[in-house]
Parts: structure tokens; C-alpha cells; sequence
């Protein structure tokens, strides 16, 4: 939230109450005063009446920022560091000066390539030089840090101060509000970034009469975005013209990004990564079918896909190279931004990951929660509560739907306001149409594999998976391979401990996802 | 003197292949360089920018710069990282060769009876960086060297010294101890006759030696990165940080510095080319 004048906003509320504003003169008025339109437009509607309702909404930034001031003026350390991935700065720049000007606390960011991120955190647990306040890891990183006891269990001070995580109307949306921020029912971060992969399509392709009818006589149903997968490969078939450089679909191929095209489809078939024993399910016949899509695939994609990174993914769907692209929330801001997105402005129909068809016919969707920053406390940190105070403000439901839509960072929506009662500002940033998306695609996501070892697991299967799509091997060697280099990662990390943190993750899953895999009955 | 020989076709082909391979990155990233951000990733890709453009080395030390291309995210200046490059990979330079220089000429000169010492300090440089990281990184946070330029010449002198003696010792052993003898007959001590006989005339061999340790140290990323905090800064480590939210990675201002950082090196290289073949390969070419 831009700073505004507490008392001017009180007057405002205490105006209203007394109906002495209409509601359109309170909203234009709030405004004005920089409360963003989420708030004002809940607590004009708020049957508690302004004044509560405001405390209420913002009583998790307000709390924070008394934790906060309260620890910066017994703090004799004056500046909080804060360990954060290369590009994501843009977010948190916009609240330096008021955390200058108001507590006196400078905030110092140091920045590192986000792969290195995890690497820095194991590296402080042996260093233990307390250089770090705040960091700033993905949701993987939590087991193994608390593990090495480079980070805070957050549970009591969420417990004291109540960052309100999993309230109904402005919490982080569920199940990524379990999966993204807990480690075996504890509070291990707090999630500033909702990274899940949705489904992009052109819609001047889908809006043209001329492929509409052709595809309809060809396939028997509208052309429209894909609700299957099979409907995914029909349309990346048909819309594939390589002759004028457009391509059925730019889906990842390339080492790294891979296993998350292979994950996705796994749990679309309604499997997970293990079972109840800890032992590998993705060499199973729906693994196999899994691969096996991905290689019929390779016909219809962009020729970079063996190479493409995030960014030269987003930079050649932006050029207008392709009809489908499988990317995360900031992906679906950079197509639409005319800048970044040149050919593919205003022309972008987003929609939930398809649904695979179970055994029994029934749909199942299914999406993926991949990556995810999030903020950690540091145990070496010289202001631990301070460090806690930055992470629950930064993170509440009125700073972050104001946090997210500044250019140069990687967050994106995570709490159910900026999705369903969005800012003009959210709305602008990815319009109301894709908010909806994002919060019915993450109802059903399941997460990376936030595990103890968790980075380990995920290379593991990555390099079998790029060995199958680059032909090496066959899809059942590849993930017999993998099964066994889980079963050797297990064994070093401990298979007690990956076991409980895989049963805690595995109980918060949708219904659908539980009932398909056959987590419900663990 | 024999006339050089007049090459065939087949030698010529193949020569101007290894040229165009070889050129070919130098080429690009220039190129790069001098691009604005539509035509870094651009498909087909661009060879030569039509609007060639400064902003990529603007960039580098005025971090708005590129937002005249509505591409920002650029939080830090490459100044840092240029200025921790030279400091670091100079001092090291410096302490490795001087070092390497006394090493090589002790060794060649005074251990006769142990053949296996340059094996043991060539040994030095058989572990695998990865490998011995972490351990740098406790062993430094406890002494306090972490994220500090002490700390970083430190690791960068342990791993260039085996090739400084070892590239050192070879030019030693090549000049005939009968010269440093003479000098100790007419009277000069032993280090005396090294500094002022042994050192001049294997000076082409030391320009080669501290050009080689120079672009070791130059270009080494893993310990800067894994030792670096918040006080200290390589030009390697900055390059990788050159991913922003809105643009994704930033190729021209990441090949902007890369150009920046090439250019002492071919510098240096050009003056003292007539010393590096023999140099570089450690002495195999015999005078």
C-alpha cells in the first residue's frame, strides 16, 4: 500500500459509519488516500461497519508493522539483509523508503541467480556468518534449511501475530497455502509468490471463423482452449504451421524445466510421485503414457523448446511464434504487456491445466505448483523478529495485492483477495479473466517436491525425463532410472524423515487429487 | 632460416574453419552487445543490429539506462563487480607467480632428491572446485575471511600456484645452471644470481605465466560466488545476475560486460603474444 495518512483514513471510516459519505464518495475517497480498491470495496460492503472492518482486513499488515517498530527501535542493528533471487527486487523497492523514513531500518538486498539461492542457505548453515535477515527461497528449500537449522520454525510467531494465512476470504489460496509455507504442519515461510503453470492460447487463432469450422468438420467439437489433454494435442496439431513459423505449442523440453511438463502430466493421470511407503510411482503405466505424450508432442513444438529457458520461452510466445504456451503467472504478464509482448497483446485466452481421463471416466484436473518464492527467517539473523515482522507485512492481504502488480519481480497472485477481489491495479496487471484462472487452477495444485532432498529428487527425474525426450532412452528405462535415484536419495536423506514430510504434504492435497491417487486412504 | 612453406588448400580450408569457429563467439557477443533488447532473443536471429546502440554498456554502470527500452529490473551498477575483479585477480596474480617463481626455481634448482614434490603441488589442483567449496566456506567464516577480498585472493593464490610453478619450473629448467654459476663466481650469492640472471632471462616465460594465472583468476566464478556476500563482487558473478523479472535474461548488457572484461585481456595478450606460445604450453618448444 502507498503511504497514507492513518489518521485521514480513520476520519474517512468514522464518516462513513456515520453516513455522512455515500459509498461511491467513500470508495473515490479511500482511493485517494491510497487504500487499495480490495479494501475500500470490502469494507463499504462489510456488515461490521467501516472502522472494524478496516482493522480487519488490515490487521495483519497492521500488526506486523507494530512488530515492526517495536523491534526496529530496540534494534541496534539498523539494517535488515535480505537475501533475494536476481530479478525479483522490483517488488520489494517500492516500501524501501518508508521503511527508511518510518523505522529508521534500511533495507539491504543482496542478490543472487535464483539457482544459487538454495545453495546459499545450506551454505549459511554451515557458515553461519548471520549476513542474512530475510531469504528469500522457493518452497523446496524449507525442508532441508529447517533441517540444517538455517531458518526459523515461523509457527509461534504466526501463532502471536496471525498473518492471517489461511483466512476464508484474503488467505492464501489451499492447498498451496499448506504445501508452500508448511514443513510437517509447521510454519516454515511465508509465500510472497504464487508460482503455478496455467495454459495460454491465442485467441485471434481460436477466434477465426475460417479455423473454427475447418476444425470443427476435422474433430466433431468447437474449437476452443483445451480442456484435455488429448483436445492440447488435437489443437497444437492443427494450429502447427512451421512453413510461417508458428508453432503448435512452446511446452518446455529443455534440461531443468522438463520434469515439471512430465509432473504435470503425471498428476493429471491422477498419480503422484510415491506412495504411501515412500517407494517411486512415476515408473508406472501412467508414467510411461506420460512420457509417451510428451514424445508424440515433440512434432508440434517450437524448435527451441529443447533449449528454451523461462525467458526465451516468454520472448518467443511474446514474438508471436506459437499458439499454446505452458508457462507460470508472470509469463501470462509478459505476453500481455505490448512491450514484451508485441503479437500477443490483447490476444491471450488462459485457462486451467487440462484434465486427464481417469479409469473410471471421470475428469480429473490437476495442476502444478512449480517454484514459489516465499520469505524465511534466518536463525543467525541479529533481528529475528524484525526479519518476521518485514516477511508477515510484506506478505499481508493489503501489501501484497499492492506488492504484485510493480514491474520487476517474480511475484504473482497467492492470496484468494488478489484473485477474486483484485485492485484495479491486479486487474490491469492481468485482467479478471486470468485472476479467475489462477485461483481455479490452484484449487488443484500439487506441489514441487517439498521434500527433504527435495532439489535432488527434482534433478534426478529432470535428467531421465530430457534423456527420453532427446532419445537416449526409452520412457520406461528413463524412469526405472530415476525410481532407482530416488531410492538412492531417500536412503541418504533418510527415509523416515522424507516419508513424514511426504505424508504431511500428501494429506493436503484437493479431494480430487487424493481420491484419484489414493492419498485419501493413507 | 627455411622459407615458411606455402599452405595447401586443404590446410587453408581447414585454418579458415578453426578462424570462423573461433572468431565466431568474439564476433557474436560484440555483436550483442551493441544490440538493443528487441534484437538480442530476436527469431531469425539478428547478425548485425541495425540500430547499433551503447545502451547495453550504458548500462552497466547506469543501471536506468535500458529503461529508455522499457526494460528495467536492473538493480546494481557492474561497477563493484569490475573494480573486485581487478583487485582480486591482479593481487592473486601477483602473490601466485612471485610465489610460483621461487617455487619453480627451488624445485628445479635444489630438489634433486624429491621427484615427487611438483606432482604433490600439482596434486593441489586435481580436486574438483565443487568439491572443496563448502569446505573453503567453513573453514573462512571461522577465521572471518568470508566475503572478503583477503579471502579471495587467498583461494585464488592456493589454486593457480600449481600452475604457476609447474609453467615456471619448466623455463627454469631450460636455462642452463651454468649461467647462474658464472654469476656466483663473479661474486653474486645465490638469490642475487636468480634475481638478476635466472628472472631476466626467463622473462618471456613469466609474461606468460602471470597472463595465464591472470585469466584463471579473471574468470573464475565458483569460489567468488560461493565467498561472496554483500562486500565483495567479480565480474563473473555479476553476469550471472543479469535476470530481471520483466525482460527475462539480459543478453546484451550480460555480453556488454563480458566485452568489457575481455578487453585487458586482449591487451595484455597482443603485447606480450610473441612469449605465449612457448608459454603456454609449458615450455614443450624448445629454444
Amino acid at each position: 500500500m502507498r503511504q497514507h495518512d492513518q489518521g485521514k483514513v480513520q476520519t474517512t471510516l468514522r464518516r462513513f459509519d456515520e453516513g455522512k459519505l455515500s459509498r461511491r464518495k467513500f470508495l473515490r475517497d479511500m482511493s485517494i488516500l491510497g487504500v487499495s480498491a480490495f479494501v475500500a470495496n470490502a469494507v463499504s460492503l462489510s456488515p461490521l461497519g467501516a472502522v472494524k472492518a478496516f482493522a480487519a482486513i488490515h490487521g495483519a499488515e497492521e500488526r506486523a508493522w507494530d512488530l515492526a517498530k517495536a523491534a526496529a527501535a530496540k534494534a541496534e542493528k539498523k539494517t535488515l539483509t535480505l537475501l533475494i533471487p536476481t530479478g525479483s527486487i522490483g517488488n520489494m523497492t517500492p516500501y524501501v523508503e518508508k521503511w527508511k523514513n518510518e523505522l529508521g531500518i534500511t533495507l539491504e538486498f543482496i542478490e543472487e541467480p535464483d539457482e544459487v539461492v538454495h545453495t546459499k542457505g545450506m551454505q549459511e548453515a554451515v557458515a553461519r556468518t548471520g549476513t542474512y535477515d530475510v531469504m528469500m527461497p522457493t518452497a523446496m528449500s524449507y525442508p532441508d534449511w529447517i533441517d540444517a537449522g538455517v531458518i526459523y520454525d515461523l509457527t509461534e510467531w504466526t501463532e502471536q501475530h496471525d498473518p492471517e494465512l489461511f483466512h476464508p476470504e484474503w488467505g492464501v489460496v489451499f492447498p498451496a497455502s499448506h504445501h508452500a509455507q508448511l514443513y510437517n504442519g509447521r510454519v516454515a515461510g511465508l509465500l510472497n509468490d504464487g508460482d503455478q503453470i496455467t495454459l495460454l492460447c491465442r485467441s485471434d487463432h481460436l477466434d477465426n471463423p475460417d479455423k473454427a469450422k475447418t476444425f470443427e468438420d476435422a474433430h466433431g467439437y468447437k474449437l476452443d482452449v483445451p480442456h484435455t489433454w488429448k483436445e492440447y494435442y488435437n489443437l497444437a496439431k492443427f494450429m502447427h504451421n512451421p512453413s510461417e513459423g508458428f508453432y503448435g505449442s512452446l511446452e518446455y523440453r529443455s534440461p531443468y524445466y522438463v520434469k515439471w511438463m512430465f509432473m504435470q502430466r503425471l498428476i493429471s493421470k491422477g498419480r503422484l510421485y510415491f506412495d504411501n511407503e515412500l517407494n517411486p510411482t512415476f515408473n508406472s503405466d501412467e508414467g510411461i503414457a506420460a512420457l509417451e505424450d510428451m514424445l508424440a508432442m515433440n512434432e508440434f513444438l517450437h524448435p527451441d523448446a529443447f533449449s528454451f529457458t523461462w525467458s526465451s520461452n516468454y520472448n518467443a510466445f511474446g514474438r508471436g511464434e506459437g499458439f499454446m504456451n505452458i508457462v507460470w503467472p508472470s509469463g501470462y504478464k509478459y505476453s500481455k504487456a505490448p512491450s514484451t509482448g508485441p503479437a500477443t497483446t490483447g490476444k491471450i485466452r488462459a485457462t486451467v491445466m487440462p484434465a486427464d481421463t481417469l479409469a473410471d471416466g471421470t475428469l480429473l484436473y490437476a495442476g502444478l505448483f512449480c517454484w514459489g518464492y516465499g520469505y524465511a527467517v534466518s536463525r543467525y539473523s541479529a533481528n529475528p523478529e524484525l526479519a518476521y515482522a518485514y516477511a508477515q507485512w510484506m506478505t499481508s492481504p493489503t501489501i501484497s495485492a499492492d506488492a504484485i502488480p510493480y514491474l520487476g519481480g517474480y511475484s504473482d497472485p497467492y492470496r484468494r483477495n488478489h484473485m477474486l477481489a483484485p485492485t484495479q491495479r491486479l486487474v490491469d496487471t492481468y485482467s479478471v479473466e486470468y485472476l479467475q484462472t489462477l485461483y481455479d487452477n490452484m484449487v488443484n495444485t500439487v506441489p514441487d517436491f517439498c521434500l527433504p532432498g527435495g532439489f535432488e529428487y527434482q534433478d534426478a527425474l529432470d535428467r531421465e525425463v530430457n534423456a527420453c525426450m532427446t532419445g537416449s532412452k526409452r520412457p520406461k528405462q528413463a524412469l526405472d532410472d530415476a525410481a532407482r535415484a530416488f531410492e538412492r536419495i531417500t536412503r541418504r536423506v533418510g527415509r523416515e524423515k522424507v516419508l513424514k514430510s511426504w505424508l504431511a504434504l500428501s494429506k493436503n492435497l484437493a479431494d480430487p487429487i487424493r481420491k484419484a491417487s489414493g492419498a485419501d486412504k493413507w | 632460416m627455411t622459407e615458411p612453406k606455402k599452405l595447401t588448400t586443404i590446410q587453408a580450408i581447414i585454418l579458415f574453419i578453426a578462424l570462423i569457429l573461433t572468431l565466431f563467439p568474439i564476433f557474436w557477443i560484440v555483436m550483442t552487445a551493441i544490440k538493443p533488447p528487441t534484437d538480442w532473443n530476436a527469431s531469425p536471429a539478428i547478425w548485425i543490429p541495425s540500430e547499433p546502440t551503447l545502451v547495453n554498456f550504458m548500462t552497466l554502470f547506469d543501471p536506468d539506462a535500458i529503461r529508455a527500452y522499457g526494460v528495467g529490473g536492473v538493480s546494481q551498477a557492474a561497477t563493484s563487480a569490475v573494480i573486485g575483479s581487478i583487485i582480486a585477480s591482479v593481487t592473486a596474480t601477483i602473490f601466485s607467480v612471485a610465489i610460483g617463481l621461487f617455487s619453480a626455481i627451488g624445485i628445479s634448482r635444489y630438489a634433486k632428491n624429491s621427484k615427487w614434490t611438483p606432482l604433490v603441488i600439482l596434486s593441489g589442483r586435481m580436486f574438483l572446485p565443487a568439491a572443496i567449496a563448502v569446505p573453503f566456506v567453513i573453514i573462512f567464516s571461522n577465521i572471518g575471511l568470508t566475503d572478503t577480498y583477503t579471502g579471495l585472493i587467498a583461494i585464488y593464490v592456493a589454486i593457480t600456484l600449481p600452475f604457476s610453478t609447474w609453467m615456471l619450473k619448466s623455463f627454469v629448467d631450460d636455462l642452463p645452471r651454468e649461467i647462474e654459476e658464472a654469476a656466483m663466481i663473479d661474486g653474486r650469492s645465490r638469490l642475487m644470481a636468480h634475481i638478476t640472471v635466472t628472472i631476466p632471462l626467463i622473462k618471456g616465460g613469466l609474461f606468460a605465466t602471470t597472463m595465464f594465472i591472470f585469466i584463471l583468476n579473471w574468470s573464475e566464478f565458483l569460489f567468488a560466488l560461493v565467498l561472496s556476500y554483500s562486500n565483495i563482487n567479480t565480474i563473473p558473478v555479476q553476469l550471472a545476475k543479469y535476470v530481471t523479472a520483466t525482460a527475462g535474461t539480459l543478453y546484451g548488457v550480460q555480453a556488454a560486460l563480458a566485452v568489457l572484461a575481455m578487453l585487458p585481456l586482449i591487451v595484455v595478450g597482443y603485447y606480450i603474444q610473441s612469449h605465449l606460445a612457448r608459454g603456454m604450453t609449458f615450455g614443450a618448444i624448445k629454444q
